[in-house]
């Protein structure tokens, strides 16, 4: 989980015992991710070549899968842990060098869109979710947690928001654990819905990017229905990215209002400090080809180094999903994040086809 | 997304970088070896 990255952690005080540490974990997600695009295309060339009619499974869903199996039915040792907990660095850099694959004009067209939708999202979720959560009688930070998950950016949210809201770690497990079982979910419903409602790449991009939590499960999602809504749902996702200070510091402020909570003292610093930096790694490097900076041919190097990136990820994906300690934790707690996810999914959804009639996405 | 346990990195010297950073800071050096070809034609 996101709250094992490390990289490098300095567990020792040698450098380099920290930097080999790594490494088991490392090769154990590029094996994975490697043997998904080995799978993608064997499978079909092999149903090509016996004129069957099989759908094109990409390597995204063989890397989740593989992960998936890998995780639940054998043990992982603890030597490749540290290096899986690195799939969130292979995210962030995956995001900042996809930013070569956009011209500006797209970031700010489609990010100018995202941005409304993502204020709208956000509001409607984290008012939905404070309904859901006072409606189950869950405990008021719990629900704090919940709904800053659903609404911003998943486990990431919730972890920057419990050191603020001053929040149990039991609250922060159980809200954890449900984000990532529904993202999990996710990665399998919102394809197949999109492809019944015949969804174009960039609205369904643009819905993936505001429905599912998680970076990398929203990543994920897009990749699975296409490359070109993998972009549009990393663009939204870094739009709904970047509101998470702004809806954390909403919240530290409440609770140390009623005295829950340690009082803020530098709003601007606290922000800062919550910003998710890649963000700004994203804008440049549109910026740069924007500028010209790379050739045709670097820009292709650069676009294909972040889907390299991103193959580590997704494998990633797989790995940390463990649907045994999911099920171990509360009913209640995943019953409000199920229902709210469902009902954001719908509200996201909605939100997508009116923009669609509005700016003919 | 930055965030406060997992983001910060200790090194041996005591300064610190978040997750983000180090992400930046790879982007940009692979950036450059591509600018500058010392990572040519990147197969996918």
């Amino acid at each position: 989980m996101a709250s094992s990255i490390s990289l490098p952690r300095a567990e020792s005080t040698n450098p380099l015992l920290n930097a080999l540490r790594i490494v088991p974990g490392i090769l154990l997600l590029a094996g994975i991710g490697y043997a998904g695009k080995i799978l993608e295309h064997s499978v079909n060339a092999y149903a090509k070549s016996h004129h069957w009619t099989f759908p094109n499974i990409e390597y995204v869903l063989w890397a989740i899968l593989i992960g998936l199996i890998i995780s639940n039915i054998l043990a992982i040792p603890k030597i490749f842990q540290p290096g899986i907990a690195t799939y969130e660095f292979w995210l962030k850099l995956g995001i900042v060098l996809l930013g070569t694959r956009f011209v500006l004009a797209d970031v700010l067209k489609l990010g100018g869109i995202s941005l409304r939708l993502v204020v709208i999202e956000i509001t409607l979720s984290l008012a939905l979710m404070t309904l859901l959560g006072r409606l189950f009688k869950l405990k008021p930070k719990l629900t704090s947690l919940l709904a800053i998950g659903s609404a911003v950016c998943g486990v990431s949210a919730i972890i920057a928001a419990k050191g603020a809201i001053d929040a149990d770690d039991e609250d922060s497990s159980f809200a954890i654990a449900a984000i990532l079982a529904l993202g999990a979910l996710s990665l399998f419903t919102f394809p197949a819905i999109a492809h019944g409602l015949h969804m174009t790449d960039v609205s369904y991009g643009l819905w993936a990017g505001l429905g599912v939590d998680n970076t990398a499960e929203a990543t994920a999602a897009g990749a699975l229905y296409s490359d070109a809504a993998g972009k549009v749902a990393v663009l939204a996702k870094t739009a709904r990215n970047a509101m998470i200070g702004f809806v954390v510091l909403g919240y530290a402020l409440y609770w140390s209002g009623r005295g829950q909570a340690e009082a803020i003292t530098n709003k601007a610093a606290f922000l800062w400090k919550k910003f998710p930096k890649f963000v700004l790694g994203f804008l440049l490097m549109s910026l740069l080809v924007g500028f010209h900076a790379f050739s045709k041919g670097q820009v292709a190097s650069l676009g294909n180094l972040s889907k390299w990136a991103f193959l580590l990820t997704f494998a990633g994906v797989g790995l940390r999903t463990n649907l045994r300690d999911t099920s171990k934790q509360g009913l209640r707690p995943f019953i409000v994040g199920a229902l709210g996810e469902v009902l954001i999914a719908c509200l996201t959804l909605g939100l997508v086809v009116g923009a669609n009639r509005i700016w003919g996405l | 997304m930055s965030t406060d346990k997992s983001s910060t990195t200790p090194s041996s010297k005591g300064t610190s970088f978040s997750l983000d950073t180090w992400a930046l800071i790879v982007a940009m050096l692979l950036a450059l070896a591509v600018r500058f070809d010392i990572l040519k034609n990147v197969p996918w």
